[in-house]
């Protein structure tokens, strides 16, 4: 919490010489912390996901929630009135522009699920203003993205967290089974998962009134408005933002991030990056492989091979504790108990970025159907001009990262 | 033959290719005809050819010569808003200094700037930068940020001097990209300048220089310029700077001294 928003407190209370009636609740009775305890939060991007983070971190008694934004104006007038029916006062604000939301000295923190072209430049923004933030996943949008929000958070010692709950939840058993030993040294792990994004040439239709069309375009590309370019629907099947190259990876990293971060989590690699990703076409069957530094491979819809198959060995391999959250409440109370404790959370932007970074090079080796080494340090393929112009993408103006 | 090998063969020699590469050849002959009416709800997958042909003339320079050559002629022809950001899309993959000049001739209209530097701000030929520096003066404020964007992310060395005199612009927005650009070049001269204008800084340009000036000094460091760095750091911790970056300049200090 900022020392600003103690001070104040402290200097208001100081200041006030006649009889004030505060509310039992605000003094932290009935079991909820005090003000000066909680953790102030706002949420940018309330739309699907955006919604039920929201009343994840409004549900808990040591968050007090003061802002929402949206360009969408019935997305962010529906959810003030959501924040401020559960605190039974008007505090909560609602935004259209999320720079006015970093601007406000109050906030200590954020939860981000905007489309996830947005992503970077709110948490990199979020840093620089000194607050932490939960970033819905996919993390990234481009390889280069990763290295800035990582950066941005060591930068400023924020507190930053993807958003992948299923990492965790979803995957344990092969977790438990890798980490375990019981499978002996793990070799390899498949994931099935897609679809690849696609280009989107939809016609425009006119912009609903109260839809703020520019700003959800943002950086990216100009283009018409027509409602499946910026449906939040979970479809990914060319009615949703999640179809599309300008706004999303597709399948590949919005479920990819789920998957291939389960799986680099039972692989014990969340900390590294692959070094090459080979792309495989036998017939006409085309699927590909990231090798890690420390020989691991994760593969990617491997013919033969399910959702999640472990190829173990007979090698030993010593079993290690499983880490896990910290806090209550799953990933939200883990990110929140890492705001107070300033550790870092379970899903360190670090550790999400890597696994959105898997995703990348494998949506980059399939677009160019051929094999790519990738510098870690250097953040560049190796010898591969080509290949390293899908590195980033220029951003529409104003936004610059 | 694999498809990816009839492509590449057709588009370097078409006349006297295969009767299945003359039907790939055909196929690319028709999307590009396509692309002069192709316009906004057209079916994407009529211009597949071409994407297919960039694939199968990786590492054929006189087939993506010629590949090339049919995008930027494309693009000069009159196309739709649609049909531009396509080429311009694929030329982000293809071009060259082959397409710099029909690029740089969108990037002062509002509508196709973005779109002409989405390939060219990831084209490595040194006449991309070239046009880049070159339209920066030219363009209206609000298209200004985009070219020092990119001109930052290319640590475009040669325009630290244009970008420089925008760090006093009284647009907030091509300032503050101003100093976030020459944060990114990262040279010493590009500390300087923003270590310079730190000095007269008006209030809402303190903390996006400070900012800029810390990526400046990670910059320097990753190059090896240790000294340079550290120099910045020790320059950033002064009373003057706000709580937050003072503490980022003492971490960043530490990393610094720790590297060899």
């Amino acid at each position: 919490m900022s020392p600003g928003r103690r001070a104040f407190l402290k200097a208001t209370a100081a200041s006030v010489a006649m009889p004030y009636l505060i509310p039992a609740s605000a003094m932290g009775n009935a079991g909820r912390p005090s003000p000066s305890n909680r953790i102030v939060m706002a949420g940018i991007g309330l739309g699907n996901m955006g919604s039920g983070d929201l009343s994840s971190f409004l549900g808990r008694d040591d968050v007090q929630y003061v802002a929402v934004c949206d360009v969408k104006r019935d997305v962010r007038n529906a959810r003030m009135n959501q924040v401020n029916e559960k605190y039974n006062n008007k505090d909560c604000k609602a935004y259209n522009d999320f720079r006015e939301v970093m601007a406000r000295g109050d906030i200590d923190a954020l939860h981000c699920a905007t489309p996830d072209h947005w992503h970077a430049i709110v948490v990199i923004e979020a840093c620089r203003n000194g607050k932490d933030i939960y970033c819905q996943k996919p993390e990234t949008k481009t390889l280069r993205e990763g290295k800035l929000m990582i950066d941005a958070a060591r930068r400023y010692s924020r507190i930053v967290s993807g958003g992948s709950q299923r990492v965790l939840e979803d995957y344990r058993a092969a977790v438990d089974a890798c980490w375990s030993g019981s499978k002996g040294l793990v070799k390899s792990i498949n994931v099935n998962v897609g679809p690849f994004p696609t280009d989107c040439n939809k016609a425009g239709e006119p912009i609903p009134d109260g839809f703020d069309w520019n700003m959800w375009l943002g950086p990216a590309p100009w283009a018409p408005y027509h409602p499946h370019r910026c449906s939040g629907s979970y479809n990914i099947d060319g009615t949703s933002w999640r179809s599309f190259k300008d706004y999303s990876g597709g399948g590949m990293t919005d479920w990819g991030a789920h998957h291939f971060g389960g799986a680099c989590f039972a692989l014990d690699v969340r900390e590294l990056e692959p070094e090459e990703v080979i792309f495989h076409n036998e017939n006409g069957r085309k699927y590909a492989t990231c090798r890690f530094p420390n020989g691991k491979l994760l593969h990617h819809n491997c013919p033969g091979r399910g959702n999640m198959a472990v190829e173990g060995s007979t090698e030993s391999c010593p079993s290690k504790p499983v880490p896990s959250y910290a806090g209550t409440g799953g990933i939200y109370g883990d990110f929140i108990d890492c705001v107070k404790t300033r550790k870092k959370p379970f899903r360190d932007i670090e550790l999400a970025a890597h696994t959105a970074t898997v995703c990348h090079l494998f949506l980059i080796a399939y677009e160019l159907e051929r094999s790519l080494k990738w510098d870690t340090a250097k953040q560049q393929f190796v010898n591969d001009d080509e290949a390293n112009r899908l590195v980033d993408v220029a951003r529409r103006e104003p936004w610059v990262i | 033959m694999t498809n990816k090998e009839t492509v590449g063969v057709t588009l370097a020699f078409g006349a006297t290719a295969s009767a299945v590469a003359q039907a790939d050849s055909a196929a690319v002959d028709n999307a590009f005809t396509t692309l002069k009416t192709y316009d906004w709800g057209a079916d994407r997958a009529a211009l597949n050819p071409i994407d297919q042909a960039i694939i199968a003339t990786h590492g054929d320079a006189a087939a993506r010569k010629i590949l090339e050559k049919r995008l930027v002629d494309a693009l000069a022809g009159g196309l739709s808003r649609s049909a531009q950001d396509y080429v311009c899309r694929k030329l982000r993959v293809v071009g060259t200094a082959q397409s710099v000049e029909a690029l740089a001739a969108l990037l002062p209209a509002e509508e196709t700037s973005h779109i002409a530097r989405f390939a060219m701000e990831r084209i490595p030929d040194e006449k991309a930068a070239a046009a880049l520096r070159d339209a920066l003066p030219k363009v209206g404020g609000k298209l200004k940020p985009g070219m020092i964007g990119s001109l930052g992310v290319r640590r475009d060395a040669k325009s630290i001097e244009a970008i420089s005199k925008l760090l006093g612009d009284p647009d907030l927005q091509v300032a503050q990209a101003a100093a976030h650009a020459l944060g990114l070049i990262g040279t010493p001269a590009a500390a300087q300048e923003l270590g310079t204008f730190a000095k007269k800084a008006p209030a809402n340009m303190k903390m996006p220089v400070a900012d800029a000036r810390l990526i400046c000094a990670e910059q320097l460091l990753a190059d090896g310029a240790k000294a340079e760095a550290i120099a910045l750091y020790k320059e950033l911790q002064g009373d003057d700077q706000p709580a937050s970056v003072k503490a980022a300049a003492m971490k960043g200090m530490v990393t610094a001294a720790s590297r060899k």
